[in-house]
């Protein structure tokens, strides 16, 4: 065999093991991306005990965020994008989590992204109070109550972790708050996990 | 034809050759372009995700996100194994479907990390484009089965995270993809195309290669010495020959001008070529000498042009240069040998002059006074005595005139006055000159019955009766008592006439044909009792050559010869021609007359002198006065106003010529007539003295009765002229 019969096997074999590498890691990121994250107990009528209160004229939409999941800023995008197609009147509250009021916690990008949409109020969420209330486990878990206060959607509005675009999540909510007919109800949560009680199931979601 | 085809195929291979080098490089310089690019996107890539997802969060912890590890390792896997590939096989088919698929891989991978932004979609279809920077359509299949691929097993492993949906039909794969089919329509267009494009320069190219490499050929190979000199004066290019010539190589003449290298007596010519050559548009030749390395001057005759541009902006001089040194150097070794074959031949013609004086001079007394005891009744035996005298002195005359004929034709002074001649006249002439001689050997010669007057050969008409002569005389005196000498005339040839002239003589053996016209060979004649001096038919030879003719000879031993001429026929004179003697030979009359006349004799030689003075006794009217001093006869002739001067030309104190000079410088000699009588019989002096003012010129030895007639017609002008 000469110098260039092996040199033409070595990059042959090179490029097949370059192959199945790509491969491998390709599909690793993409189970990771397409990996939901958790859901908890979501009450079917809005919860007393929120100290927001839900509008009795228009459906209210509550979106629940962790401030510093850059996956979360496809939710954001993508509910500015459903605002803007929805024909009628809506509440929307994104309640941030914060462990505590420091300013690493309370004036991030994501954030002022969020305020930014026009008609959205952004409520930090100290604790997780709310969170639990609504039953939300990861970032980016949106809620759309009707005008009497029942639940009407529950979910994500991305296709995957941190990836925008159109979604069935996100076309339901379009559709349930222009009063229209939706496919689904449910969807399911791409994002971080919004408190250290779920952190060990979100780790085991999201292998690095 | 063949060879044409041969260039023609020699040429569709230098441009596939061409094509496919220039498509290689073009390989080459992509698999560069994306080495860079994939290299800058991996960068891009990792900054990118390290500001827009540095890390992953739960509640208050957080770690590196997928996104960062996803862009160093996935990328770094994705871009460094086609970036070696570059490296490794450049410009291989395999290294470009690599770097398709890879950079395919690459997009899907910016799409995730950017979180699927719409933006970065595009960075698909921007790399196609870059991907038909190949020029090679095919580049695109892979890249576009990538894409293909991704959508498909995305659409059923992972329909969410592509169509937003848990299951998803395959037509949206299939849109998706053919969007990007929509695009590489296009691109394999533009790659067909620009494959075109690529052939039709590279045929060009090889045309124009071929096109140069047999101009360069052209040049570097001519015998000649050719070269390009910028308008800088600097040598740009030289061929093997002008390096040869000028004993440098190329590299040396490229750091020298011309005027480095030409010998500084032709600095300020070349200059003024250079000049000229700037201000006209045409090329011109000179001759100039270089300096080779050594020092050594080379002749050269050097041509040269501009070359200009296309606006006719002069580019640079292209010069050709021939060594002529050879050429010169034979020029000089020529003129050296010209001038000294012209003094052999003056000192040969001086010798020859000289020796026509010095034996003529004797011959004239020999000749002239047995001419005169010829007609005083002398006895039997006187008389017998006197012709072996006249007869050996004419063959010595004879001889002395062959010898300064043939002379003068191997000199080139023969004059020649070719004219028409009529054949039957010349041969009637000659035969009647020779018919005493016949008469006398009892020859009969035969002449054709008639011979055509219109019948006419050019020749010069003294000369052909002087080869006539001389065959005829041959003929008789090889001629047996009461033989036969015939003439005759063959005029079939529309050309050319032919003279022969046969005889019934002893023959010639045909062994001693190639010595017939060698001078002085007389084949043996000259151990027998004929006369001759052997130089007749060698000096016939010449002078049928001379006048453009040929002659030949057939015999047969003991039974006859037959010598033939041949001239070039003339066409028939339009007017009847009529044989014009000289002026001096026009009348016969010999009687001077009663008058009283007087002569002035300048002689030295004592011979000469009483000759003349013998002749002119029987005339008792013409007073003689003599003198051997040129400076006295010419004040004679000033005193005494002769009717006639005879002037010798070697005279002790003047030359004839200066005498003669003088005479018809002075207002008082001017008309007296001269007679210059010179042993002297070279054409050249003749002509010389006659075009000085002589009247007439006769060579010693004199033949009296043709003396007496120039004499009495040169007397009887002057008295018509006074009468006048």
């Amino acid at each position: 065999m000469d110098a260039r019969t092996r040199k033409i096997l070595a990059t042959a074999a090179l490029a097949f093991a370059w192959s199945g590498a790509i491969a491998f890691g390709l599909c690793i990121l993409l189970n990771y991306e397409s990996t939901p994250g958790g859901v908890g107990r979501v009450p079917q009528t809005w919860p007393a005990k929120s100290r927001i209160a839900h509008a009795l004229d228009r459906p209210t939409l509550v979106m629940l965020a962790h401030p510093l999941c850059s996956c979360t800023r496809a939710s954001v995008d993508e509910l500015a994008r459903a605002l803007a197609r929805a024909q009628r009147e809506v509440s929307v509250y994104v309640l941030f989590w914060t462990p505590n009021e420091s300013p690493a916690w309370q004036e991030t990008e994501l954030r002022r992204r969020a305020a930014a949409i026009p008609g959205v109020t952004v409520v930090s969420d100290r604790g997780g109070t709310e969170a639990r209330l609504f039953g939300a486990e990861t970032s980016g878990q949106t809620l759309l109550f009707n005008a009497r206060g029942r639940l009407i959607f529950s979910g994500g509005i991305t296709s995957s972790r941190g990836h925008a675009g159109d979604n069935a999540g996100e076309s339901a909510l379009v559709s349930l708050i222009n009063g229209q007919y939706a496919k689904v109800s449910r969807t399911f949560v791409f994002g971080c996990s919004l408190s250290g009680r779920q952190e060990k199931a979100d780790q085991t979601l999201c292998p690095q | 034809m063949t060879a044409q085809k041969e260039l023609e195929r020699a040429s569709a291979g230098r441009a596939d050759e061409l094509f496919r080098r220039h498509q290689h490089e073009i390989y080459c310089k992509t698999d560069v372009l994306f080495a860079r690019l994939m290299l800058f996107q991996w960068v891009v890539g990792i900054v990118a995700a390290l500001v827009v997802s540095p890390l992953t969060w739960s509640g208050q912890s957080s770690q590196i996100h997928i996104h960062v590890w996803a862009m160093i390792f996935l990328g770094g896997l994705i871009t460094l194994f086609p970036v070696w590939l570059t490296r490794v096989w450049p410009g291989a088919v395999g290294t470009r479907y690599v770097i398709a698929v890879a950079q395919m891989l690459m997009s899907s991978l910016l799409i995730s990390v950017s979180g699927g932004r719409i933006e970065t979609h595009f960075h698909i279809f921007g790399s196609l484009v870059i991907l038909s920077f190949y020029r090679d359509w095919r580049v695109l299949i892979p890249a576009t089965i990538v894409v293909g691929l991704d959508h498909f097993l995305r659409g059923i492993y992972w329909p969410y995270s592509v169509y937003g949906v848990l299951s998803a039909s395959p037509w949206r794969s299939i849109e998706h993809s053919a969007w990007v089919i929509f695009e590489d329509v296009f691109l394999v267009i533009s790659c067909l195309r620009s494959i075109t494009e690529m052939c039709s320069i590279a045929n060009r190219t090889a045309a124009l290669e071929a096109s140069e490499q047999n101009f360069r050929q052209i040049f570097e190979e001519a015998p000649i010495g050719m070269a390009v000199v910028g308008l800088d004066e600097r040598f740009r290019q030289a061929n093997a020959a002008f390096c040869q010539m000028v004993d440098y190589s190329q590299e040396e003449l490229i750091t020298r001008t011309p005027l480095d290298i030409t010998d500084p007596e032709d600095v300020a010519p070349h200059r003024q070529w250079a000049q000229e050559m700037l201000s006209s548009n045409g090329s011109n030749r000179v001759e100039k000498r270089y300096r080779r390395k050594g020092g050594e001057v080379v002749w050269s005759t050097r041509s040269g042009c501009i070359i200009r541009d296309g606006v006719g902006e002069p580019r640079h001089f292209l010069i050709m240069v021939e060594d002529i040194s050879e050429r010169k150097r034979a020029e000089a070794a020529l003129r050296e040998a010209k001038e000294e074959a012209d003094r052999a031949n003056c000192a040969k013609s001086e010798f020859l002059s000289r020796m026509s004086h010095e034996l003529r001079t004797p011959l004239n007394a020999i000749l002239g006074f047995g001419q005169l005891l010829e007609g005083e009744s002398p006895t039997e035996s006187q008389s017998d005595a006197i012709s072996h005298i006249l007869g050996a002195g004419r063959h010595l005359l004879e001889l002395i005139n062959e010898v300064l004929d043939i002379s003068g034709i191997e000199a080139g002074r023969l004059q020649l006055s070719v004219e028409p001649v009529s054949v039957a006249e010349a041969i009637r002439q000659a035969v009647d000159l020779m018919r005493p001689l016949a008469v006398e050997r009892a020859i009969e010669i035969c002449l054709p019955l008639r011979i055509d007057d219109r019948l006419h050969v050019l020749a010069d008409r003294q000369r052909l009766r002087q080869v006539l002569l001389n065959l005829l005389t041959n003929g008789m005196k090889y001629t047996r008592v009461g033989g036969m000498v015939r003439v005759s005339v063959d005029e079939r040839n529309w050309e050319k006439i032919r003279l022969i002239v046969s005889d019934t003589g002893v023959g010639i053996p045909t062994e001693k044909f190639s010595r017939l016209f060698t001078p002085f060979d007389r084949l043996g004649a000259e151990y027998s009792n004929v006369q001759g001096t052997g130089l007749g038919l060698a000096l016939c030879r010449r002078l049928m050559e001379a006048m453009k003719g040929c002659i030949a000879v057939e015999s047969t031993p003991g039974r006859g010869s037959s010598f033939s001429i041949e001239l070039p026929r003339a066409p028939l004179p339009i007017e009847s021609l009529t044989v014009h003697e000289p002026a001096i030979m026009g009348r016969l009359s010999e009687s001077v007359g009663p008058e009283k006349r007087t002569i002035l004799c300048i002689e030295d030689n004592p011979s000469s002198l009483t000759l003349i003075r013998r002749i002119l006794a029987k005339r008792p009217a013409i007073e003689l006065l003599t003198t051997v001093q040129g400076s006295i006869g010419l004040e004679l002739a000033r005193q005494q106003r002769p009717d006639l001067i005879l002037l010798d030309l070697h005279l002790p104190d003047l030359p004839g010529w200066e005498i003669l000079a003088q005479l018809q410088a002075c207002h008082e000699t001017r008309s007296i007539p001269v007679i210059v009588i010179s042993a002297d019989a070279t054409a050249r002096q003749i002509d010389r003295l006659l075009s000085a003012g002589a009247r007439a010129y006769l060579t010693k030895p004199i033949d009296v009765a043709e003396f007496s007639k120039v004499m009495g017609e040169t007397l009887n002008s002057v008295k018509e002229g006074v009468a006048a």
